[in-house]
C-alpha cells in the first residue's frame, strides 16, 4: 500500500517538528510513505469562514497531488474530517471519491488500518488528552459525552501503551478549546476564555503536557500558556508516539 | 392571509412525503421493580410516599401528615376528611383558600413517578393547582413502566381535561436554586395502598 | 452590535462568566444523567427527528385534522400568517370579553410576536407569571434563556427587583423567601386574570387537543380561572398522534433540566361548558424555512434548550449576545432566515464543535446548518472588505503551490525577524491575549527535501 502524507499548512509553515515526527512514526512502522510537494491546504479555513466557492481550487489541488494513493494520512482530525465531509461542494469524480473514501487521521490510521495499538513508544509524564472536536464528534475518533454509548477512544487506545504514561483524568472530558479557526480572531473574547478554561481543567488535574490529534487547537492553547507563562507543556500526539521508539 | 395563505404555503413548500416511523417497543423493555421504582422516582420529583396496609388507616395517616389542614376536599369515598363540598358548577376561584385536596389517582408511571389524574377524579380543573397541599391516593396495582404503556392506558378515555402530575410545584429560577413550592401545591404526598 | 461585541463586553466580567458557565454546565450534567438512565435513549432521539420528519412532509394535513377535531371538541380555532395577525387575533378575543387583565404562562411565540408591548400599548395589563419570565418582566430584559429566563441574574439582583416591585425585605437572595413572595403576589393575578394566555408544547393530530408543560404549575392556574384561555403555537408544534407523546414527553423535560418528566403536563382537549377555549396556529416565517432544504430540520425543535446548556459559547456569552428571541446555536439556525442581516453574526458565534447537534432530542443537524449558514451570509450580506479581500487573496494563494510556498516563507520571515512591537499592535487580534507560534528555521517542506529526497 502506499500513503500519501498530507501536512496541514499550519504544520508545515510553523511546527515542522509535528510534521516530522509523524513522517518517522510512520515509516518506523514500515509504511511506504511518500509525501507529495505540491500539496498546500485542504480548503478548510475559507470554507468554515464562508467561502466554500472560493476553496474550490485549493480541494483540487488536493485531489490532484493524493489522487494516487492507495491512504492519505495528515496529523489533523478537521483537515481530515473537512476532506470526508465538506470535498461534496467537488465534482464528485472516481478521484475525488477515492480520496475521501481514504483519507484519514492519523491515529485512526495506525490503529483501524495497520491494526496496531503498542507502538514502544516511551514517554514517562503525566498527559492530558485534548479530544479536539472534529476529530471526535466528526471523525469519530471517540465516544463523546452527550451520547449514551460505550466508551471508546482512539487516542487513549494508543496512549495508554505508552511507557511511563499516566493518562490523567479531566473534569469535562470532551468541551471546545475555543480556537475554532477564525473564530479564534473573529469572537476572540468567547475564543481566549474557552481556551484558558480548558487549561485550567488541566493544571486541576495535575497535567504535564497536553496532547491531542489536532494542532490547531494545541496552538491556540500554546499561545494562551505561552502569553500567561504556564507550567504546561504542549505536544501533538505523534510527537509523543514517535518518542524513544 | 391566514387559513388558506398558510395551507397554500405549505403545500407549495412541504417535501416528498418521509413514512412515519414505528415505535418499537421491545427497544426500551427492561425488568425493573415497578413498585419501588416508582417509590424512588415520587421521592426524586420531590414528593412523598407512604404505603399503608389498609385504606382503612388513610384518614388517621392525612391527619398525621396535615394535622392543620382545615379547609379540605376530599374527592375519594375512601376518605371522611373532607369539608367543603365541590360540584361542576363550583366558582374555582373559590378554592383559593384550600388547605389539602385529596383524590384518587388513576395510575402511576413508575419512569418518573407521574400519576394520572382527570376531570374523572376530580370536577373542578383548578383544585390539585390551588389547593395548598395534595394528597393522591394510589393502588400499587395500578402502575405501569414507561409513558409508553401510560399512553396505551388512557387511549380510550372521554377526553376533556387531564394530566401526568409529577411531585410538587418547584422551580429553579432563581440561581438555580430547587424550592419546592412554586405556583402550584406546596406538597405532594402519594398514599399507596 | 454583532454577537462578537456583544460577548466581548461579558467577558469584561470574568466572574459573572464563570459563574453563568458552571450553572448552565451543571444543566447539562443532569442532562447527561437522565439522558443515559434509560434504555433506547438515542432510538427515542432517532423516533422523535423521524415522527417530526414525517409531520413537515404532510404538515397541511395534519394541521388539517387538527383544527376539525378541535372544532369538534369546541375550541375556536384561528389561523395567523404573521405576527401582526396573531396579535390582532389575541386581542380582538379580549376586546372581545372586555379583559384588562391578563395572565400568561411561558411562550417563546408570543416572545417572537413581541405580543406584550402590543396589548400594553392598548391598555391591558398582561402579567408573566413563569417565574423566570416574571424577573425578566420587572427587569424589563427580554429572556436569555427560552427554559431558564433569568438564568443571567443572581439571586441578589433578583431580591432588589422584588424589593423595588413587590416590596419585599431585604433577604441576600433568599430563594425560598422569593419564590414565597412571587407566589402571594401571582396567585392575586391568577384570581383577577380575565383572559390565560398560554404557550403550546404539543399539538396532536389525530385528537385536536394539545399538552402544556410547566413545573411551577402557572398555565394550569391562569387557564382553569379565567373565563378565556387562548393558546398560542407554531405550526410546526404538531404531531400526528397522542401515542407519540409517550416519545416526546420522555426527551423534553431530561433534555432540558434532566428532571424525568416536568411536574404538570396538562391535556388540553375541550372547554370547560360556559368557558371559551382559543388555539392560534401562527406561521410568522414558518413556511419560509420550510422550503429551505438544508434547514427545514430546524423546525423539529421542542424549544427544550439543551443546546444552549451545551454550548460552550452560550455559556460564555449570554443569551443576550445573540440579540434574537430564540438565542443560542438553535436560534443561530432559525433566526437568518427570518432576518439575514440582522442575524448574520450568530452563524459565525460557534467553533462548530457538534455538542449541540448530539444533545438535540429531535436530532437537528444544528452545527452542519450553521456552516451552510455561513456560506450564504458571505453571499448575500455584505462582509467587511477587509476580511472578504483577504480571504478571497487566501483562496488563490492555497490553490497555487509556488505562490502558497512562497506565501509561507515570507510569512515566516516576518514572524520571525519583525520586532515584537509591530508584531503585537493593535492589529493582531490573536496577539492580544496569546502568543504566536515561534518560527523555526525551516519548514517541513525545507526540511523533506534535505533528509527525504527520494520519496515523493
Amino acid at each position: 500500500m502506499k500513503v500519501g502524507l498530507f501536512i496541514p499548512c499550519y504544520i508545515n509553515q510553523l511546527y515542522p517538528q509535528v510534521a516530522i515526527a509523524t513522517l518517522e512514526l510512520l515509516e518506523k512502522l514500515d509504511v511506504d510513505v511518500y509525501y507529495p510537494t505540491g500539496q498546500t491546504c485542504c480548503g478548510q479555513p475559507l470554507a468554515n469562514s464562508g467561502y466554500e466557492e472560493d476553496s474550490k481550487s485549493a480541494c483540487q489541488v488536493f485531489v490532484e497531488n493524493f489522487k494516487e494513493y492507495d491512504y492519505i494520512v495528515g496529523p489533523s482530525g478537521s483537515c481530515i474530517y473537512h476532506v470526508k465531509k465538506h470535498f461534496d461542494i467537488l465534482e464528485q469524480s472516481k478521484e475525488v471519491v477515492k480520496v475521501r473514501n481514504n483519507a484519514y487521521e492519523l491515529c485512526e490510521f495506525i490503529v483501524n488500518i495497520l491494526g496496531t495499538k503498542n507502538i514502544g513508544a516511551s514517554f514517562p509524564f503525566k498527559v492530558g488528552l485534548h479530544k479536539s472536536c472534529h476529530g471526535l464528534r466528526g471523525l469519530k475518533l471517540g465516544s463523546c459525552s452527550e451520547k449514551k454509548e460505550s466508551h471508546f477512544s482512539t487516542e487513549e487506545s494508543l496512549l495508554n501503551e505508552v511507557k511511563g504514561l499516566t493518562l490523567m483524568s479531566l473534569n469535562r472530558k470532551d468541551e471546545c478549546c475555543g480556537f475554532g479557526g477564525t473564530f479564534s480572531v473573529f469572537e476572540e473574547a468567547v475564543s481566549v476564555k474557552m481556551g484558558k478554561d480548558r487549561i485550567q481543567d488541566h493544571l486541576n488535574n495535575g497535567v504535564e503536557v497536553i496532547t491531542g490529534a489536532d494542532h490547531s487547537c494545541l496552538m491556540h492553547l500554546d499561545g494562551l500558556l505561552n502569553r500567561n507563562k504556564q507550567p504546561i507543556k504542549v505536544m501533538h500526539i505523534a510527537e509523543i508516539l514517535n518518542s524513544s521508539i | 392571509m391566514g387559513r388558506a395563505a398558510i395551507l397554500k404555503s405549505i403545500q407549495e413548500n412541504k417535501p416528498a412525503l418521509v413514512p412515519l416511523p414505528k415505535i418499537d417497543l421491545n427497544s426500551f423493555d427492561e425488568i425493573v421493580d415497578l413498585l419501588e421504582t416508582f417509590k424512588s422516582n415520587v421521592k426524586l420529583v420531590g414528593g412523598d410516599v407512604i404505603e399503608l396496609a389498609s385504606i382503612n388507616d388513610l384518614d388517621t395517616k392525612i391527619n398525621d401528615v396535615y394535622p392543620n389542614a382545615k379547609k379540605i376536599v376530599a374527592q375519594t369515598s375512601a376518605s371522611n376528611l373532607g369539608t367543603i363540598s365541590i360540584a361542576k358548577d363550583t366558582d374555582p376561584h373559590s378554592l383559593e383558600i384550600i388547605d389539602l385536596a385529596i383524590v384518587k389517582g388513576e395510575f402511576g408511571v413508575t419512569e418518573n413517578g407521574a400519576v394520572w389524574i382527570s376531570e374523572e377524579q376530580f370536577p373542578v380543573r383548578v383544585l390539585p393547582f390551588i389547593t395548598n397541599d395534595l394528597v393522591i391516593v394510589l393502588s400499587k396495582a395500578d402502575l405501569c413502566d414507561t409513558m409508553h404503556s401510560a399512553y396505551k392506558k388512557i387511549a380510550n378515555r372521554q377526553r376533556s381535561f387531564g394530566l401526568f402530575l409529577s411531585g410538587p410545584s418547584k422551580t429553579a429560577d432563581i440561581e438555580q436554586c430547587l424550592v419546592i413550592g412554586a405556583q402550584g401545591a406546596m406538597s405532594l404526598t402519594i398514599v399507596l395502598v | 452590535m454583532s454577537h462578537s461585541q456583544k460577548a466581548a463586553l461579558f467577558n469584561k466580567n470574568e466572574t459573572k462568566v464563570n459563574w453563568h458557565d458552571k450553572a448552565l454546565w451543571f444543566v447539562r450534567e443532569k442532562r447527561d444523567t437522565a439522558a443515559h438512565k434509560i434504555k433506547g435513549w438515542e432510538y427515542l432521539r432517532e423516533l422523535a427527528s423521524g415522527i417530526k420528519a414525517n409531520v413537515l412532509s404532510n404538515l397541511d394535513n395534519y394541521l388539517v385534522q387538527f383544527e376539525q377535531n378541535a372544532k369538534q371538541n369546541g375550541i375556536i380555532v384561528h389561523w395567523a400568517s404573521n405576527a401582526e395577525e396573531h396579535n390582532l387575533i389575541v386581542h380582538k378575543i379580549l376586546a372581545k370579553n372586555n379583559a384588562k387583565k391578563v395572565v400568561k404562562s411561558k411562550s417563546m411565540l408570543t416572545e417572537e410576536c413581541h405580543l406584550n408591548p402590543y396589548l400594553e400599548a392598548k391598555g391591558i395589563e398582561v402579567v408573566d407569571t413563569d417565574l423566570g419570565e416574571y424577573i425578566v418582566q420587572i427587569a424589563k430584559e427580554p429572556p436569555s434563556h427560552i427554559v431558564l429566563p433569568a438564568i443571567h441574574k443572581t439571586k441578589e439582583e433578583v431580591d432588589e427587583l422584588f424589593q423595588e416591585h413587590l416590596g419585599t425585605t431585604p433577604s441576600n437572595g433568599n430563594p425560598e423567601y422569593l419564590t414565597n413572595e412571587a407566589r402571594k403576589h401571582l396567585r392575586e393575578k391568577f384570581i383577577e386574570a380575565d383572559v390565560a394566555i398560554t404557550g403550546v408544547n404539543f399539538a396532536v393530530a389525530e385528537t385536536g387537543g394539545f399538552v402544556v408543560c410547566t413545573n411551577e404549575g402557572n398555565a394550569d392556574m391562569g387557564a382553569h380561572l379565567a373565563k378565556v384561555h387562548i393558546a398560542c403555537m407554531g405550526i410546526e408544534k404538531i404531531i400526528p398522534k397522542e401515542e407519540h407523546l409517550g416519545v416526546f414527553l420522555r426527551l423534553l423535560a431530561r433534555s432540558a433540566t434532566g428532571q424525568p418528566i416536568t411536574t404538570y403536563s396538562s391535556h388540553f382537549n375541550k372547554p370547560v361548558p360556559g368557558k371559551e377555549l382559543h388555539i392560534v396556529i401562527v406561521d410568522n416565517g414558518r413556511t419560509d424555512q420550510l422550503s429551505r432544504e438544508d434547514f427545514r430540520s430546524s423546525l423539529h425543535c421542542i424549544r427544550c434548550g439543551a443546546c444552549m446548556n451545551t454550548c460552550p459559547i452560550y455559556r460564555r456569552s449570554g443569551g443576550h449576545s445573540y440579540d434574537a428571541t430564540i438565542p443560542g446555536p438553535i436560534g443561530s439556525i432559525l433566526s437568518p432566515g427570518k432576518d439575514l442581516k440582522k442575524h448574520s453574526s450568530l452563524p459565525f458565534a460557534s467553533t462548530l464543535c457538534g455538542s449541540c447537534t448530539n444533545v438535540c432530542p429531535v436530532k437537528i443537524n444544528i452545527h452542519e446548518q450553521l456552516y451552510k449558514w455561513r456560506q450564504i451570509v458571505t453571499k448575500d450580506v455584505k462582509q467587511p472588505l477587509v476580511k472578504k479581500s483577504i480571504l478571497k487573496i487566501v483562496g488563490i494563494v492555497l490553490s497555487k503551490p509556488k505562490l502558497y510556498n512562497l506565501a509561507g516563507k515570507s510569512a515566516r520571515f516576518v514572524l520571525k525577524y519583525a520586532p515584537r512591537f509591530m508584531v503585537y499592535s493593535n492589529i493582531n487580534t490573536w496577539g492580544k491575549a496569546r502568543e504566536l507560534p515561534e518560527v523555526k528555521n525551516q519548514n517541513f517542506d525545507d526540511w523533506y527535501k534535505v533528509k527525504r529526497k527520494n520519496n515523493g
